[in-house]
């Protein structure tokens, strides 16, 4: 589990200051790292925090959705996971797509970092140690 | 129903699109307005064309739809059944 932000993606934000309206401010969230997860899913309320419409669409396999996949909203935003102290930067996603997905606030977080963005980082788990390190 | 004509329209039109299999495509409506080499520059035509407030989708081309696996207990907010 990290800590992370969601804001607006940086095309949305630019699409905003054009349009002379407010930008609404990043959301602190909770997510868990999960290789299983093949894209990064996000919990609707934080989406409709930062008040988005869905810019795509992809099917998608849970153990919910039985043997058909089911077509979830996609939205575009951008992810910002801190460094480990203030002089180390973080790790910024600008403009990436996101799945909506229900359940996660109820398992204790906002938020599930899939492969799609762990195949910019180093992801290592050390099981004796009980410790993980994301490099990036 | 989010996107619906949108995707009506990738569907109709894949056949004509998958000679750009992997860009990304933006369509608005019932229309293709182009293809882009990254997710990023189709999202950013796609605000500075429409706006912040009217649809628009962005789409990856592929002749065969990659599905998205997530192992963990969640339900994906959906638009609609798959086909």
């Amino acid at each position: 589990m990290l800590h992370a932000a969601v804001g607006v993606s940086q095309a949305r934000q630019a699409a905003l200051v054009a349009a002379h309206l407010p930008i609404p401010p990043v959301v602190n969230i909770f997510a868990l790292v999960d290789t299983g997860a093949s894209c990064t899913c996000i919990d609707p309320s934080v989406l409709q925090s930062l008040q988005l419409t869905p810019t795509g669409s992809t099917p998608m396999n849970t153990p919910s959705t039985g043997t058909a996949p089911h077509v979830a909203n996609q939205y575009d935003v951008s992810i910002i996971i801190p460094g480990p102290g203030p002089t180390y930067p973080p790790f910024f996603s600008p403009t990436v797509p996101v799945v909506e997905a229900q359940l996660l606030l109820a398992q204790g977080f906002h938020a599930l970092i899939g492969r799609d963005i762990l195949q910019h980082c180093l992801f290592s788990y050390n099981g004796t140690a009980g410790i993980f390190t994301l490099a990036y | 129903m989010a996107l619906e004509q949108e995707l009506e329209t990738y569907k109709n039109k894949l056949a004509e699109l998958q000679g750009n299999e992997g860009k990304f495509v933006l369509i608005r409506g019932d229309q293709v307005v182009d293809m882009y080499s990254t997710y990023e520059d189709a999202i950013k035509e796609g605000y500075a064309k429409f706006g912040v407030n009217s649809p628009f989708l962005v789409k990856q081309i592929q002749a065969i739809q990659q599905v998205q696996f997530i192992s963990r207990f969640v339900d994906p907010c959906h638009t609609l059944p798959s086909r």
